[in-house]
Parts: structure tokens; C-alpha cells; sequence
């Protein structure tokens, strides 16, 4: 294996590592304001593939647009998702037992989510087909597929937007007081019921939009979830629960760790490495890497 | 202004509050003292809305406020500093701020308010830019006193603001909240351990011990009662 | 109190009524289809019941309990075509398998707190599940066996299948009932409800925690060899690692209701017969219906009943035998204990020591250079202002953290650093202020968690349980649930528990807080007749004045050092303490004062 072969698998790695990390900074922000582990996390995506495919069937909208999109209703279906079943759960005494209760409702959620897709959309695999879904870049020796480049871009792009949201607006900022200190953050007039609910819906949103990107070059199907929701626990795991810069670079690192393990182990064995790198994280350093202390259990 | 009325508060299946009354007048300088356990920090957080009420009522400026939650009552003009600082550890000195005045009618006035407060606390605007959580406990203080002004209160609950530093910040932070009161008259209600310090800069005084009001007065005549040590001390 | 005979024969009762409606089920049954039912309705119940025991009275959530169910399917059946090994025995082998997994995947598991360990142990079956699919093993079909098909565990009859899901069914029912009148089942039950409390009361968490987790990683294997050989026949990775299984194990006994032996039966009995009707009728027009069920049960047993119907059902039924609000009439005349050991010595030999002992967390210094003695027979105050590092000095002589410098000792022995269940095993009690009762457990049931550290058999820890209460004066309260207690009570029923631990040294950790005059007055005349008996007191107390009448000497600290020691008297008038509580200024201004 010579050093370019490395790069490429660098570089792959890399690509759709971007992707994870928009995939993990909306779970990142959810448990960082709520302290909520959504175990339906990765459902959202999946619905946000069907509706980019949508668009792209239906009225000829680029995915990459059609992500996009999908942000303002998955927001809004967060916002509603929260009214509806997480406040019952949520800001009560018993944090532990909360955090308990949550993990299995959301799993719940889930599983409805999965099953009633299947049942009215049928588990047939769809795919999107753009133009750049099977063309690459050519970086010397290197292949990059231009998709999955695309993909990446617009991944960075909204990260960026929710990079400068949570620093420089007041909402943003509010929703990191919030999560820092809900407490405080009431005696500032935040209202952070209100806040919980802005950051499921966000949340969801950045999910359903990396779900779109992933539609330029993954199948859709309604298992797509299963598949995801455990990539995306292991990065913001990996980063530091509750850390949102610390989810972006473990989405990365998932990608690369995706990736390199082919080096070693063939294909079917893939995840195998993102699972035994999740294991050596809780049982090593469950903090993460941007170690964010837990606010007390 | 404030007239709390029979409060009862139950904190973790204890009684920490008992059928406590007080009154408190626009503009007055109000402190509240006792021993630990004997209900201080409770009686701010069931005024801000923090903990609920078992029994009684609270009313501000003529209005119950007894079911609105902490951040309705804070955007009433009611501002709480909390015991122990509580800044936004991950949020930077200026977003700490800027945070104290999320209140819509403080934020229209944010930037005067600002260089108010960066004129008070000199070190706030040397370190705007740093994460409130490197900073030391006096300046986290500060910090907290500052967030607390930048809401433009009506009235401002100030918990143990000398709690766990040092002499000479103590020094600083009484003699900031002496200036605040001069040039505002806020209406101020000061929990504190530090009896005399506290006596020296209110109106008028209440005396709390095992949740129950034992001794109120002006303040000439808390500073001549002994039984405030009986209080403490129990001797 | 019931005779042991009588007792017996309410724990066999349920036991043969179960039998009997599972057996007359399986000959009354007709048609095939509901045999399958039944059979799977077992199965799920038995998963549930065995999922229960850590889950459910550990109160560890487990979301990789299929790897165990996964583990007994594939080893019996590999064994049966590699080998020829029957079933019968291979399923026992399966099951020492999967008892092995559970330690080598409980050892580091364990230490890992809350939500972490859910996560962690939802990656195990992620990665059996790959292994096996590599592995080449994506579809093992058992081989059909002709003659003598018995020994292969292959019956035509599917009466043959519904006996013996039954049978272990039954096995792992009985295997809970044990567990729950066990010393094992009152230890799981206190760590779910406070683990630190429970180590204060001699508990080893560790060693519990492996225990129900090898116990409950043993049925699930036996399970899953059954349910291969009579519902799969073909075993696919995805079918016994797959997520349904981890499902409908957690839809049974939350439906049901976790920490009893009725709620997965229960919860099973509801969703099994329920979600394979729909499937059966609805499932090809709207396939995924099963999933649809199951996630709905999940949302609307943790939105309006987290705590299974089994117990809302008991709580309306039985109306609980919660305390009513009359008044407390105990401390009239409480029996000494006639088993105190101890006899009352007030030589003022030093029990508990502590040299020079300092902890400090993230630079800040909570506990310096602290020194002193607790003697035989007195009761000492521990006091200073807010923050003064008292529970932080407790923490450390009770085993819960490790002092940068210094020493405890207990009767001249080094205990630093020993775990809290051991030193509560030496003989020194810890009571905490806030009260978690166990609150399915009564009063008397609540208290021999403590006898349990002095005495293995259950009925001997009832005995000692009802003695501590008596000691305590509590034993109207015995067979009372906890909710509705006063807090006097909950803090005596706290008192009791640790009584019944047969400690010499008691730390109590503000037994006053958020007591009315009345119940100070209760406390303190309790503590007194305690220390008269021949128990140590230390008390960490903010209520000064019950304190200064209590205690014999105080030791007061400050910023984490000891700034005065000696009797109240003499402590209250000390200078350095009088600026500790009311600041330098008051000292010179009450000294004007009087000038």
C-alpha cells in the first residue's frame, strides 16, 4: 500500500466524516441544552432523505438544495415533537432516572418512526440521481467522488451557520446559557422550557438536513436509521458528551476511524472498529475528548 | 414593593421555609441573616421563582407573582444573583453580560448598560473576552454582580455575594454594592453571613433561623441586639 | 407476623397456580398458531424476568441483554452441527457462555456511570451481531432430525414446546422469588435507590452488580436455544442480536412493571398475543406493524405509566398501606436492645481518629490538616459555617474519598481509604441527610437492608430489622410503605437502618435539617438514650442551639481547618469562632457593645 492509497483513505474518511458531524452536532446540541439522549436521532435523517428525495423527484430540486429545505419543517416538527412528548420527561427531579426514561421514550419514537415509514413508503430502496453522484475530482492521485465532496462542503457550511448562530446571536447564546446553567439562565429571563424545545427542533433540523446530503450518494430506505444513530453516539461520545465543537470533530474522527479500519479488516467488519473505538472511549475517558464536565447527576 | 405573606417552602422534604412574612419598600436596602440552614437562600429563590411555594404569597408591586416562573419574573425587572456565582462557565465575561440583559426592556439599553458596569468592575472589560469559567472567584463575583445589573432590575437579590473569597475582594464587592445603591436606589435585598457588613449598608433587617423569622428591626437596632449572635450561635 | 409454614405455602401458591394455567393453556389450546403464541408469549416473559434482574431490581439499564439470548442460540446450534451435541446439553453450555460474557463485559462496565453504561453495553450485540455475519454464520438452519427427534429438542407437537418455555419460565420465576426474599434482593434494591447510601450500609455494590448480571445472563441463553428450535429454525444474526429482542424484552417489563416477578408476565400476557394478532392479520398490508406496536407501548408506558402497570395497579388496589398523618407516639417507651454488644465504657478511649487529614477538589482546599479524636461513649458536634468542609470530612472518614495526606484510624487500625461497605462491616454507621427510603419496601423491609451487613438469612435479618426498630421506638411504622412518612419518621427509619447495622460509632449527617421544634426535641432525646446504650455519636449539625445542648465536646472547622475544640460552653464563647460564623467586624462591634 503506498502513501497515496493512505491519503485516499484519509481523504474518504474525511469527506464523510463532515457529514457525521453535522449528523452528531444536532444530537451534541439536544443533550447539551435538554440532557436528552434522542435515540431517534437517526429516524429524523432518514425522513430528512425521504423528503430531499422528494423534492428531487417531484419538482427536480438538487439534493443539496433540497437539504436545505428540509431544515425549516424539521424545525418546526421538532418544536411540536417536544411540545408534545419530551416536556412530560424532562425537568423533573430524578436526572438519572430521567435520563433513563428519555433514552427508552425516544427509542420508542423510533421505532414508530421506522416501521410506519416502511409500512406507507415501502422498504424499497430509493436513490437520488444527480449528475456528480459518479463523477470524482482528481487531486494527483487521488479520487474524490464528487458528491460525497459536495456533501462535505455543504456539511462545513452549515456548521459554520450554527457556529456563528450559537455565538452571535442572542438565542444562541441563550441556548448555551441554558445549557451550561438552566437555573441562572431563568434569573436571566431565559425561558428555558422554551429554549429545550428551539434546540430539539434545531437539532432536528441539522439532522434531516445531513440526512439530505447523505441522499446524494447513500440508498435511502427506512433502516438507513439503525445504521447511523450508533455512528453518531460514538462521536458525540467521542467528543464529549454535550460539547458541541467536541461532536463536529468526533463525527470526523468517526469518519476517518470508518475509514482506516479497512486498512485492517475487510469490509463487513467495518463498524466493527467504530464500536470497539466506542467501547475503549466510555471505558477510557467517557468524558471525551473536550471533556465537558457533566453538570452533576 | 415586595410583600411575601405565611411563605412555606419545602426543599427536598424538608420545611426550610415556615409561614415567614416580609415587606420591603421601593428603594429600601433590605438584609436577610441566620445561620446556614436557616432558610436564606430559599427565601431569594421562592421570591425569583426557582423553588415553588407550598404556602402563601408573593406579591410584587401590587401584582401576585407567586405562579409565574423564574424567567417571567425576571423579566419583571426582578434580578437574582445567585449564591456561589453561578456564571455561564463556557460562555465568554461579555456573553455573561450580555445574557444578564436577554429582558426585553433591558436589552434595547444594552450598551450603555454595559460601559456602566465595565466602569464598576474595571477587570470585566480587560478580560471580555475570556471564558467566565478561567476566571477567579472574586472575578466570577463581579461578573455576577455585573450580570445582574445588566438587566436594569427594579430589585436586585443579591445571595452571599462574599461567600468563599478572600479580605480584600470582600473590601471591593461591599463597597461596589454601597456604590450601587448611592447612584440608583435599586431596591436591594442582601443575603449575607458577614453580619456587621451587612448591617453597616442596609435599611432595615430580618433575622432568619430554622426557616422561621426570629428577629427584624432597623438597623440601629440589629446592631445593638445580641440575640442576632444568640441566633448564630445558638449561645 | 405468618409462620414460616404459612409463609411457605403463600410463596408456593402462585407458583402452582401459574403452573396450572399454563398447563391447562397448552392442552386447551387447538390450533397451532395460538400454541405459537403462548409459546412466544414465555418467551418473552422469561426474557423479561430475566432482564428484570439487573434492570429491574439493580436498576442498571441494560440495552444489550440479546447478546446473551444471541450467544445461547448460536452456541447450541453450532454445537449441534459441528458436533452432533444435543441441545439439552448445549443450551447448558450456552448458558456458562453467556455467564462468562456477563463478567468479562460487567468488569469494565460497571465502573461506568449512568448513561454510559447503557450505552456501552448496547455496542456488545452490535458487534456479535457483525462477527457472526462474517463469520459466515448469516443463516444456520437446524438439522431436521428423524428418528428419536426428542434428544434434538425437535417436537411435532407444539404442546411439547409450550411445557417447556413453560418450564423455564417457571424456573426463572421462581429463580426471582428467591432473589427478591434473598439478602442479595434487599442489597440490589438499595443500591438502584442510592448507591452511596447503600455502600454506607455495608452493601458491596461491585459484587452485587456482577452477581445479578451473571445471574441474569444465564436464562436468556437457555431462552434463546429454545426459542431457535421452536419458533426460528433457521437462527440469523439479526433474529437473536437484533434490536426487536432487546424491544420486546424492555415492552414486556416496562409495560408490565420492572423490579417485580408479575410485571414481565403481565406486560408479556398484554403486547406478545397483541402485536402477533395484528401481525398476523394486518402484517402484509402493513408490514412493520409489530415495530409500530411495540414503539408505541414504549412512548405510552414512559409518558403515563413509567412504572409498569403491575405497580399502578397494586398502588389503586391495595390502597396502600401508607401512613396515615396521625401523630408520631413513639419515643414513649422504646426497648433497649437486648442484643447491644457493647458494653457502655466511658474510659474516653479513642475510637475513631482522624491525623492530619486533607482533601482538596480542583485546587480548592476543602479539608486541611485536620486532627482529632472521636472517644468511646460521647457524642461529638461537628460544626462551621457554610462550606466549612464538614460532609467532606465525613466523606473521608467514611471511605467515600481519598485524603491527599493523613490518616483515619478506627480503635488504633489504619482505615483510609478502605470502601464504605467495609468500614460500615468494622462497626461504623453513616446516615446522610436526605432520606431515599426504598419505596416498594416497608419500614421493616427498608431497616434489614442494614441487618443484612450482621445476618445472611432472611428471617434473622427481620428479627435484628425489628429490634433496631423497636431500639428506635418506629415499630407501629413496621409494615407501612415509606411514602407519606413524616420526615421525623423517614429520618428515624434512617436512624434504625443503620442501627441495625450493630455499628459503636454512628455519623450522623444533619439528622435535624428540616425538623419542627417538635421533632428536634424527638431527635435528640433518641440520640442521647442511643449513646446511653453504648453507641458513639458524631453529629454534623447547622441547628446550634439543639447542638449545644447535645454535645458533649464540638469540633468546629472553618475554610477546612479546625479552628476550636472543646465543650459548647466554652466553644460558643471562642473568639475564633464567633468571627468564623459572624466576621471579624462582629466580634470588635459586639465587644463595644458591651464596653
Amino acid at each position: 500500500m503506498t502513501f497515496a492509497d493512505l491519503v485516499q483513505y484519509v481523504a474518504t474518511g474525511l469527506l464523510v466524516g463532515g457529514v457525521y458531524a453535522l449528523m452528531s452536532i444536532g444530537l451534541a446540541l439536544i443533550f447539551g441544552v435538554m440532557r436528552v439522549v434522542n435515540f431517534a436521532q437517526g429516524d429524523f435523517m432518514m425522513l430528512g432523505m425521504y423528503l430531499t428525495y422528494f423534492f428531487a423527484i417531484g419538482y427536480q430540486v438538487d439534493p443539496l438544495l433540497g437539504a436545505l429545505i428540509t431544515i425549516p419543517p424539521f424545525f418546526a416538527l421538532g418544536l411540536l415533537v417536544h411540545r408534545v412528548l419530551l416536556v412530560r420527561v424532562t425537568g423533573g427531579g430524578d436526572p438519572q432516572r430521567e435520563m433513563d426514561a428519555q433514552l427508552i421514550l425516544t427509542l420508542g419514537l423510533s421505532l414508530i418512526i421506522t416501521n410506519a415509514t416502511t409500512m406507507i413508503l415501502s422498504p424499497m430502496p430509493r436513490g437520488i440521481r444527480t449528475a456528480y453522484a459518479t463523477q470524482a475530482f482528481a487531486a494527483g492521485p487521488i479520487l474524490v467522488n464528487q458528491a460525497r465532496a459536495y456533501a462535505f462542503l455543504m456539511a462545513l457550511l452549515l456548521a459554520a451557520a450554527v457556529y456563528v448562530f450559537l455565538t452571535r446571536t442572542d438565542l444562541g447564546k441563550a441556548l448555551r446559557a441554558a445549557a451550561d446553567d438552566p437555573e441562572a439562565a431563568g434569573y436571566q429571563g431565559i425561558n428555558v422550557r422554551a429554549m429545550h424545545g428551539i434546540a430539539f427542533g434545531v437539532g432536528i433540523g441539522l439532522v434531516a438536513a445531513a440526512g439530505g446530503l447523505l441522499a446524494t450518494y447513500h440508498p435511502i430506505e427506512p433502516t438507513v436509521a439503525v445504521n447511523f444513530i450508533v455512528l453518531m453516539f460514538v462521536a458525540v461520545v467521542l467528543g464529549g458528551l454535550g460539547s458541541i465543537p467536541g461532536a463536529f470533530v468526533g463525527g470526523l474522527l468517526i469518519g476517518l476511524v470508518q475509514s482506516l479500519t479497512l486498512l485492517v479488516l475487510p469490509f463487513q467488519l467495518q463498524n466493527v472498529g467504530v464500536f470497539i473505538a466506542f467501547l475503549l472511549v466510555l471505558y477510557l475517558r467517557p468524558q471525551g475528548l473536550f471533556g465537558q464536565r457533566m453538570r452533576s447527576v | 414593593m415586595l410583600k411575601v405573606s405565611a411563605l412555606s417552602v419545602t426543599y427536598g422534604g424538608l420545611h426550610a421555609l415556615d409561614a415567614v412574612s416580609l415587606d420591603v419598600q421601593e428603594g429600601e436596602f433590605i438584609t436577610i441573616l441566620g445561620p446556614n440552614g436557616a432558610g436564606k437562600t430559599t427565601l431569594l429563590k421562592a421570591i425569583s421563582g426557582a423553588l415553588p411555594m407550598v404556602a402563601g404569597q408573593i406579591e410584587y408591586r401590587g401584582r401576585d407573582i407567586g405562579r409565574l416562573p423564574s424567567h417571567a419574573r425576571a423579566g419583571l425587572g426582578i434580578a437574582h444573583v445567585p449564591e456561589g456565582r453561578r456564571v455561564f462557565p463556557t460562555l465568554t465575561v461579555l456573553e455573561n453580560l450580555v445574557m444578564g440583559s436577554y429582558r426585553a426592556a433591558a436589552r434595547a439599553r444594552r450598551a450603555e448598560t454595559l460601559e456602566t458596569v465595565f466602569a464598576l468592575f474595571p477587570i470585566l472589560r480587560e478580560r471580555q473576552r475570556q471564558v467566565a469559567g478561567s476566571l477567579s472567584g472574586g472575578e466570577q463575583q463581579m461578573l455576577a454582580l455585573g450580570r445582574g445589573l445588566m438587566a436594569q432590575p427594579d430589585l436586585l437579590l443579591l445571595d452571599e455575594p462574599s461567600q468563599g473569597l478572600g479580605p480584600r475582594i470582600v473590601e471591593t464587592i461591599f463597597e461596589v454594592i454601597a456604590e450601587i445603591r448611592r447612584s440608583r436606589r435599586i431596591t436591594i435585598l442582601l443575603v449575607e453571613q458577614r453580619v456587621v457588613e451587612a448591617l453597616e449598608l442596609c435599611d432595615r433587617g430580618y433575622v432568619l433561623e430554622t426557616g422561621q423569622v426570629v428577629l427584624h428591626g432597623d438597623r440601629e437596632a440589629l446592631l445593638r441586639d445580641e440575640r442576632v449572635q444568640h441566633a448564630y450561635l445558638g449561645a | 407476623m405468618p409462620t414460616t409454614l404459612s409463609r411457605r405455602a403463600s410463596a408456593l401458591l402462585p407458583f402452582a397456580l401459574l403452573a396450572l394455567a399454563g398447563l391447562v393453556l397448552t392442552f386447551a389450546i387447538q390450533e397451532r398458531y395460538h400454541h405459537r403464541i403462548l409459546t412466544l408469549t414465555l418467551v418473552w416473559a422469561t426474557m423479561g424476568l430475566s432482564w428484570n434482574i439487573i434492570s429491574g431490581y439493580a436498576g442498571q439499564i441494560s440495552f444489550g441483554h440479546q447478546a446473551f439470548f444471541g450467544i445461547g442460540a448460536y452456541v447450541t446450534i453450532l454445537l449441534i452441527v459441528h458436533l452432533g451435541l444435543t441441545p439439552w446439553i448445549g443450551m447448558l453450555v450456552g448458558a456458562a457462555a453467556a455467564v462468562l460474557a456477563a463478567v468479562l463485559i460487567g468488569f469494565p462496565t460497571f465502573r461506568l456511570a449512568g448513561i454510559y453504561f447503557a450505552l456501552a453495553t448496547l455496542a456488545y450485540p452490535l458487534i456479535l451481531r457483525i462477527f457472526m455475519d462474517f463469520l459466515g454464520y448469516q443463516e444456520v438452519a437446524i438439522p431436521m432430525i428423524r428418528e428419536r427427534a426428542w434428544v434434538y429438542m425437535q417436537f411435532l407437537d407444539p404442546r411439547a414446546y409450550n411445557l417447556l418455555v413453560l418450564a423455564a419460565f417457571l424456573a426463572v420465576f421462581w429463580l426471582s422469588h428467591a432473589i427478591e426474599r434473598s439478602r442479595l434482593g434487599y442489597w440490589l434494591r438499595a443500591l438502584k435507590e442510592n448507591e452511596p447510601a447503600a455502600e454506607a450500609m455495608g452493601v458491596d455494590t461491585f459484587r452485587c452488580k456482577m452477581a445479578a448480571y451473571m445471574l441474569s445472563a444465564a436464562p436468556p441463553a437457555i431462552i434463546g436455544a429454545i426459542y431457535a428450535h421452536a419458533v426460528l429454525f433457521v437462527v440469523t444474526p439479526d433474529a437473536v442480536f437484533g434490536l426487536l429482542v432487546i424491544v420486546q424484552t424492555l415492552v414486556v417489563c416496562l409495560v408490565g412493571g420492572a423490579g417485580s416477578k408479575w410485571g414481565p408476565l403481565l406486560g408479556a400476557a398484554i403486547m406478545v398475543p397483541l402485536s402477533e394478532t395484528l401481525d398476523m392479520t394486518l402484517g402484509d398490508r402493513f408490514p412493520g406493524i409489530q415495530g409500530i406496536v411495540y414503539g408505541a407501548a414504549l412512548v405510552l408506558v414512559m409518558l403515563f405509566a413509567p412504572e409498569g402497570l403491575y405497580w399502578r395497579f397494586r398502588g389503586l388496589l391495595v390502597g396502600r398501606r401508607s401512613a396515615p398523618a396521625a401523630a408520631l407516639q413513639p419515643i414513649a417507651s422504646p426497648q433497649p436492645d437486648a442484643a447491644a454488644p457493647r458494653a457502655v465504657a466511658t474510659d474516653g478511649t479513642p475510637i475513631l481518629e482522624a491525623h492530619g487529614v486533607s482533601k482538596a477538589f480542583l485546587g480548592l482546599r476543602a479539608v486541611e490538616d485536620v486532627s482529632f479524636v472521636v472517644r468511646q461513649g460521647e457524642i461529638l458536634g461537628i460544626i462551621g459555617p457554610n462550606g466549612a468542609g464538614k460532609t467532606t470530612l465525613f466523606n473521608v472518614l467514611n471511605g467515600f474519598l481519598l485524603p491527599e495526606s493523613g490518616e483515619v484510624r478506627h480503635r488504633g487500625q489504619p482505615i483510609t481509604g478502605l470502601r464504605p461497605n467495609r468500614i460500615c462491616r468494622r462497626g461504623i454507621g453513616r446516615t446522610f441527610q436526605v432520606v431515599r427510603a426504598f419505596p416498594h419496601l416497608t419500614v421493616l423491609e427498608n431497616v434489614m437492608v442494614g441487618a443484612f451487613v450482621r445476618d445472611a438469612a432472611e428471617p434473622d435479618a427481620r428479627a435484628r430489622a425489628s429490634a433496631a426498630l423497636a431500639r428506635i421506638g418506629l415499630e407501629t411504622r413496621a409494615d407501612l410503605l415509606p411514602t407519606g412518612l413524616t420526615t421525623l419518621d423517614l429520618r428515624l427509619m434512617e436512624l434504625a437502618r443503620c442501627m441495625a447495622t450493630a455499628p459503636e460509632l454512628v455519623l450522623l449527617d444533619e439528622p435535624l435539617a428540616g425538623l419542627g421544634r417538635d421533632g428536634i426535641e424527638v431527635m435528640m432525646a433518641l440520640i442521647r438514650r442511643l449513646r446511653a446504650e453504648g453507641v458513639t455519636v458524631a453529629i454534623i449539625e447547622h441547628t446550634m442551639h439543639a447542638l449545644v445542648r447535645l454535645a458533649d465536646r464540638l469540633v468546629v472547622l472553618d475554610h477546612g481547618r479546625l479552628i476550636a475544640e472543646g465543650p459548647p460552653a466554652q466553644v460558643t464563647r471562642d473568639p475564633a469562632v464567633i468571627e468564623a460564623y459572624l466576621g471579624k467586624r462582629w466580634l470588635r462591634h459586639a465587644e463595644g457593645l458591651r464596653a
